[in-house]
């Protein structure tokens, strides 16, 4: 009994795992790319150096917040030192009002809702180095 | 528009060229551009980001996107917040004129002055100077459209933005955010007779465009609803004098003017749609020491624009507005006595423009225009009918003025436009009413091939 319910166990492991990586690569860069486009680029330049009414997006996967030296954040970002934009990070900040992540914010969006187009938009955002 | 031909066949038959060159110089008025190279340096951003083509839109072209909508909301104080820099930017424009009837030519046409851009967070500003091509190598520096604003922004209401300003413009309409009306647009129906079209339409005969200093109070509610409300007072002819404006072009004496605008816009970001309506109403003496004219404008909108991930932008606006008149006297006509003026009548101008761009550098823009209104035989001769339809085609080529561009502030456009009239005075042959065996002129005799090159700096 033990030994099945090991068995089961690494099955399952396995098939998550297969699963997880599914729902990693069906995040689409290419698909991202046109959302950036869309929801970000009016204010957001991929371009290294660019800044436009909000920091470049360049290299913001991994990145300290707040940290380009060239760009005047708000008080309200400057403050959270301990935030590093991890995709994860990305996500629960995107997916809602920036207001509401960070009252104080320059930032104005309102949030992207649509899940597939979050996922694909941060994979874009993961190439930009 | 068309009264200026009217007079110049009824009183002075040799001067038809000059009427000629008059319509010509109306289209170059629809050749001039609203996208600023000093807004981009001011925010970081192309100019692609604030219009759906790289070069503006302006006279005619494509539209503004809803982020340019925002800017010019803001007061055109957004800013990339990296250093002060100078709110001036500058414009020169070619064009090849080659009328169907006439000498074609070449000329340096418009060099343009733009003082654009934020002095603070809450003030800033558009206004835009230009020496238009006057012949035989002069030019006459005129000063254009203006809109001054002081801006509130992030307020709230009932837990909801609310954005609130005040523009100090020289336009009635102008100074609108989805930048449809036609004094936005500088793309109304040409006219037809007398003072038509309707007050709000920038290409009649003595239209309020650039003559008039108003102001506005206006707001954005929750980021959809806008709402406007102000009043306008014509400038002193001598003033309109000073500023460069022949005093022929007077749009009289105006009182008691009010003027309202509220819309929905709702920015889906792929795509965007507005429906809006527009008033204005005004006492007016035209000459100024003449019976005064009630007239009183009531419009709506409507437009539409695909977006996408900005590769191929679909813009599509149609506005109509109606304009009711009771005029203050009912003259008899000069040439037979027994046909005396309306007391009252009607005007109705209809736009519908359709733009398609690619890649924000290649675009092609259909727009169709028509103006009528009530039969009037003393009023508007010499048909008694203010009638007129015109199509206007443009192809354009906007190579720089995007992020991945050579330049994103600096800038190049090249036109090409066909104007063409279908119908003039409420009639498609002998427009101008020439008596039997004299030469007729037909409406495809006032239509122009136009190309044009732009550069902005």
């Amino acid at each position: 009994m033990p030994k099945l319910f090991l068995g089961l166990s690494a099955a399952a492991l396995v098939l998550g795992c297969a699963l997880a990586s599914r729902f990693a690569h069906a995040a689409d860069a290419t698909v991202g790319a046109d959302v950036f486009k869309s929801e970000c680029a009016e204010c957001h330049s991929p371009k290294e150096g660019r800044n436009k009414k909000g920091p470049s997006l360049f290299g913001i996967v991994g990145r300290k917040a707040a940290s380009l030296p060239d760009y005047k954040y708000s008080d309200a970002l400057r403050g959270r030192t301990d935030w590093v934009w991890t995709p994860e990070k990305l996500h629960g900040y995107l997916s809602q009002p920036a207001k509401q992540t960070n009252p104080g914010t320059k930032m104005k969006y309102d949030g992207l809702t649509d899940a597939k187009d979050l996922d694909d938009l941060i994979s874009y955002l993961g190439t930009l180095h | 528009m068309s009264s200026f031909f009217s007079r110049c066949v009824r009183y002075r038959p040799g001067i038809l060229a000059l009427c000629y060159s008059f319509a010509t110089l109306l289209m170059f008025a629809s050749t001039t551009v609203h996208a600023i190279p000093a807004y981009a340096r001011q925010t970081g951003s192309a100019c692609a980001d604030c219009h759906a083509g790289a070069y503006g839109g302006g006279g005619n072209g494509p539209n503004l996107t809803p982020y340019g909508m925002r800017f010019k909301l803001n007061g055109y104080t957004d800013t990339d917040d990296n250093g002060k820099k100078i709110p001036v930017a500058g414009q020169l424009t070619e064009t090849h004129d080659a009328p169907a009837r006439g000498k074609s030519s070449t000329d340096l046409t418009e060099a343009d002055l733009y003082l654009a851009g934020r002095l603070t967070d809450q003030i800033g500003g558009y206004v835009k100077v230009e020496a238009n091509y006057a012949g035989n190598d002069t030019y006459k520096t005129q000063l254009s459209n203006i809109d001054l604003r002081f801006v509130a922004k992030d307020l709230k209401l009932n837990g909801k933005d609310l954005t609130m300003g005040v523009s100090v413009n020289n336009s009635p309409g102008f100074d609108d955010p989805i930048a449809v009306l036609p004094a936005a647009v500088n793309l109304g129906p040409p006219g037809g007779q007398g003072p038509t079209g309707t007050f709000l339409n920038e290409s009649s005969a003595n239209s309020p465009a650039d003559r008039v200093i108003g102001a506005t109070v206006y707001g954005l509610y929750d980021k959809d609803w806008y709402g406007e409300v102000g009043t306008y007072n014509s400038l002193p002819t001598s003033t309109q004098d000073h500023l460069g404006y022949s005093i022929s072009g007077d749009p009289g004496k105006i009182s008691d003017t009010g003027y309202f605008r509220f819309a929905y816009m709702k920015d889906l970001k792929r795509q965007f749609f507005s429906a809006g309506i527009v008033g204005l109403t005004t006492r007016r003496q035209l000459p100024r020491t003449g019976p005064a004219d009630d007239l009183t404008d009531l419009g709506y909108d409507l437009t539409y624009q695909f977006l996408g991930n900005r590769e191929n932008i679909v813009q599509v606006s149609y506005v109509n507005i109606l304009e009711k008149r009771k005029y203050g006297s009912t003259p008899v006509s000069p040439v037979d006595p027994s046909l005396v003026a309306l007391p009252r009548g009607a005007l109705h101008d209809e736009n519908l423009s359709l733009t398609y761009t690619f890649k924000q550098s290649y675009g092609v823009q259909l727009a169709h225009l028509q103006s009528n209104g009530t039969r009037d035989a003393v009023r508007f001769g010499p048909y008694g009918k203010p009638d007129t339809t015109a199509n206007l085609f443009t192809v354009f080529w906007a190579p720089f003025g995007k992020e991945d561009s050579f330049t994103s502030i600096a800038n190049l456009k090249l036109a090409a436009t066909w104007f063409r009239f279908t119908r003039f005075n409420g009639v498609t042959d002998n427009i101008f009413g020439v008596p039997l065996g004299v030469a007729t002129t037909k409406p495809g005799d006032l239509n122009a091939f136009l190309v044009t090159a732009s550069v902005a700096f």
